[in-house]
C-alpha cells in the first residue's frame, strides 16, 4: 500500500520535515489520455501530520501536485527528540497513505 | 420551515466559528468544492474567501527562474504572518487551486512542495493569498517561465 516516508529533524525549537508521498497522482488530463478515461484520475485530495494527537500541518490538494509528491514544512512548540510525526492522507478513490517518522 | 433553516444555519456557523484554530481540522476539498473547479485565479479566490480586498505584502514565494520540467517545478511559500489559511493558485493549468493549507499554533509557515505547471508559452503567475487571522487577506506573487511539459505527465 502506499505510503510516506518522513524524515523530521528537531533544530533550535522548529521542527523541519521531509515527506514524500508514493502515488501516481494522475490528474484528468493524464488519465484520459494514458486510459480514456478521465474517471480513471487518481490524486491525493487531504493531508495531515500530527504529533503527540496534535495537527501540526494540512494541507488540502489538486489534481497539480507532482507525482511521488514531496512536501517540506515545519513546526514549533510540539516534538520533542523521538515523537514520531504521523501523516496521514485520502486520495480521489477514498484509499490512505500512512506513514510515520522519528524526530531526530 | 425557512426559518427554522436559517436558525440551524446560523448556529452551525457559530459552532465553527468557536472552535479554537488548534483544533478545527478542515478539508477544503469537502467545505468548498468550487475552489478546485475554479479554471481562473480570481474565481478560485473568490471561491474560497469571497470578494475580498488583498493586501500585497508579508509573502515570499520561490520557485526557479526557468522550471526545466512542467512536472515537477519546486515551489517554496514562506510568511511570517499571523495566518488561518495559506491558499496557492496559478494560471497555467486547466484549473487554478493548487493547494490549501490550514494553519494553527504550531504551523511555521515555510512551506515547499514540487507541483505540475503546465508550459503554455508564456510567463506563469504563482498566487499565493493568506488569509490572516487579523480578519485582512494578504497576497504574494511569483512569475516564472515552464520550459515544456507539466500536466500531459
Amino acid at each position: 500500500m502506499a505510503g510516506f516516508k518522513i524524515k523530521a529533524k528537531l533544530k533550535n525549537g522548529v521542527v523541519s520535515v521531509k515527506a514524500m508521498a508514493k502515488h501516481a497522482m494522475t490528474t484528468y488530463d493524464i488519465a484520459e489520455k494514458q486510459t480514456g478515461d478521465r474517471e480513471n484520475a487518481n490524486f491525493i485530495f487531504h493531508i495531515t501530520a500530527t504529533v503527540n494527537g496534535e495537527t501540526v500541518w494540512e494541507a488540502s490538494t489538486s489534481q497539480f501536485l507532482s507525482k511521488n509528491p514531496i512536501f517540506k514544512y515545519k513546526f514549533q512548540g510540539i516534538g520533542a527528540k523521538g515523537d514520531k510525526v504521523i501523516m496521514t492522507a485520502t486520495d480521489r478513490k477514498g484509499k490512505t497513505l500512512k506513514g510515520k517518522g522519528k524526530i531526530k | 420551515m425557512e426559518r427554522r433553516k436559517f436558525l440551524s444555519m446560523t448556529f452551525g456557523a457559530l459552532a465553527l466559528a468557536t472552535v479554537p484554530a488548534s483544533v478545527r481540522a478542515e478539508d477544503w476539498r469537502k467545505a468548498k468544492p468550487t475552489v478546485w473547479t475554479a479554471k481562473t485565479v480570481d474565481d478560485a479566490i473568490k471561491a474560497m474567501y469571497g470578494d475580498v480586498k488583498l493586501i500585497e505584502e508579508g509573502i515570499k514565494i520561490k520557485t526557479p527562474d526557468v522550471a526545466a520540467s512542467g512536472g515537477a517545478v519546486p515551489v517554496n511559500v514562506k510568511s511570517s504572518l499571523k495566518a488561518k489559511t495559506v491558499a496557492l493558485f496559478q494560471d497555467a493549468n486547466p484549473e487554478s487551486a493548487v493547494i490549501v493549507f490550514d494553519i494553527n499554533k504550531y504551523s511555521v509557515i515555510d512551506y515547499d512542495m514540487k507541483m505540475k505547471l503546465k508550459s503554455v508559452g508564456k510567463p506563469i503567475t504563482i498566487t499565493v493569498v493568506v488569509e490572516g487571522q487579523d480578519g485582512k487577506h494578504y497576497v504574494g506573487k511569483r512569475t516564472l517561465d515552464v520550459a515544456l511539459g507539466g500536466c500531459e505527465g
